[in-house]
Formats: C-alpha cells, structure tokens, sequence
C-alpha cells in the first residue's frame, strides 16, 4: 500500500516559533500519524489543579489538524476559517497526544477532526473540528497599513 | 494602565476576587505574563483586555499563529464568566467556537471583549471577539460555553 502522506511535510509544518512553544511534534504509527505535546510549565492554565489551558490544547489539536493536512498537500498555504472543539475530560500536567483525520478534501476548503488524549487514546481529552482554507493567504481582509 | 475599571455591578466578593487576582496574573501567571494582559473594563457579564501578540506564537509566515487567538478567547471568555456570578465557584469550558476573519502580525496590539449571555442549568454562554488595536480590524469571534461550578480547587479556578 503506498502512502498518500508525507510526514516530512507535515514535520515542517509544526517547525514554527509557535510549534515550539507548543513543544509539537510528529511520529507515524500504524500507518499513520502521531502527534505530541510535551508538557512545559508555560502550558499550565488552572495553576490550582494545575491543568493544561483549554486554548493550549485547542492549538495542539489546530497544528495536528494542519500538519495532517499539510502532508497530503504540496505546500499550499493554509489558513483555518473555523475551530470547534469539545473537552470531554479535565487535563493534567503531563505530555498529550493526538491523532487527526481528514473527513474531505476539496480544492478550496478541507475538513478535519483531531482527538486529544493522555491516558489512553480510547479516553480522550479533546475532540475538534477545523475547517481549512486552502490557498487563501492573499486574500487578506485586513486594511492596508 | 495599571488599574482595571472594575465596576460596582460586580458581586463584591467577585470583584474582590479579581482584585486580589490582578497582581498574579500580571506577573506571576506564566502565559497571562507573555501577553502583557492589562484591563480596560471588567463589569457584571462583560469585559475588555487588551493584549500583546509576542513573537512565541508566529508562524512560518511571520503572522501571529491563529491558535495564539483561542487562547485568548478561552481566557478572557472565561474571565467574563466570573464576573457574572454572586459567589466565587469554580468554572470549566465545555466547548468553543472560534471563526478566523484576519492574520494578526508579531507585535499587534488586540483588543478582547466578551459578555456572558447567560447562566443557565449551571452552564454559562459567552462571545467574544478580538480585534486589532490599530486599525480596528476584527481578527477572530467566538463562543463558549462553560461549566459553573465544577468539582474541583475554587482557589485555583481558572484564571
């Protein structure tokens, strides 16, 4: 069976500034791939239970919802028009993981689904929807300077 | 601006709460310090932060990653929550929407504005939008919907 992904592009697709901050990162398994958050202080939201931020765990979904997209796209620009995402269960200061699926791809638009777990993969955290723009990074609605 | 516009709608033990809250978030709170987070209103149901984009969350094309923006919505939607309640109860996100209308760039000021809809059954409803300081472009909205009174440390409720 061929792949019809390339993990190499989506490696570069979490090598930015914020992917770092994230501390995101890529393994393939089973035939697919893996995504990882490893833990940082910085992540901590509640610092009571010290749980992870819902907007920290919402990014970590968003970078493997991209990066699962970008693997399958030759360098087209991305940019996500909307995210939902549903916590299902509180977070703990620990590494998470995730995995994303591609529901449909379409020229202009593309739709995904990422889950987010700690314990076990059966228990997840966090599911999200994304919904990505595909070539639409000229189409700028921001005033110009 | 140092010092938030609480205003007396707010439970008083609500806004004693946020008071005491202030100085943690400004400077001991690790991702509330990156973002330079200062008040501009903090009233019953509604408020208003203004906010830096740091370069810690750029993308590859030198624009502030989206992801940066539901971190801030997710807090701030959150904040907003507190201050509609009577009492201090701990809170939990159930879930959130956030559309993308603009890119914000590395070192953009924004402004977030969020009201509470309303509480009911023990859950709280809430939108928000950033927009961009300059300019006033609107950069992301969103809702939320979260969990009053969840099990859990009232002392450390999220903030």
């Amino acid at each position: 069976m061929t792949r019809d992904f390339d993990i190499s592009r989506a490696r570069a697709a979490g090598l930015t500034a914020f992917g770092r901050w994230i501390n995101f990162s890529i393994d393939e398994d089973r035939g697919g791939l893996l995504y990882a958050l490893g833990f940082e202080e910085r992540h901590i939201g509640n610092p009571g239970i010290r749980s992870i931020h819902g907007g920290v765990v919402s990014s970590f979904l968003e970078l493997a919802a991209q990066a699962e997209l970008s693997a399958r796209l030759r360098g087209a620009p991305l940019a996500t028009a909307t995210f939902s995402i549903d916590f299902m269960a509180s977070t703990r200061a620990a590494d998470m993981k995730a995995r994303a699926r591609l529901d449909r791809l379409g020229r202009r638009v593309a739709f995904l689904e990422a889950r987010a777990w700690q314990e076990s993969e059966d228990r997840p955290v966090a599911a999200a929807r994304i919904c990505i723009r595909i070539a639409a990074l000229a189409e700028k609605s921001t005033p110009a300077p | 601006m140092t010092d938030p516009k609480i205003e007396d709608d707010l439970s008083p033990v609500i806004a004693g709460m946020l008071r005491s809250a202030r100085e943690f978030l400004a400077h001991e709170h690790s991702l509330f310090r990156t973002l330079g987070m200062k008040p501009l209103l903090v009233g019953r149901g509604r408020t208003s932060f203004s906010l830096s984009l740091p370069p810690e969350f750029a993308e590859e094309t030198g624009a502030i990653h989206g992801g940066l923006l539901t971190i801030i919505l997710d807090s701030i939607m959150g904040l907003t929550v507190y201050t509609a309640l009577d009492e201090l109860k701990p809170i939990a996100t159930v879930n959130l929407r956030i559309d993308r209308l603009s890119r914000a760039a590395v070192g953009d000021r924004v402004v977030c504005s969020c009201e509470t809809s309303a509480i009911v059954s023990e859950v709280a409803y809430v939108t928000g939008k950033i927009i961009a300081e300059a300019g006033g472009a609107m950069l992301a909205t969103g809702a939320g919907a979260f969990l009053v009174g969840t099990k859990g440390n009232v002392g450390g409720s999220r903030l």
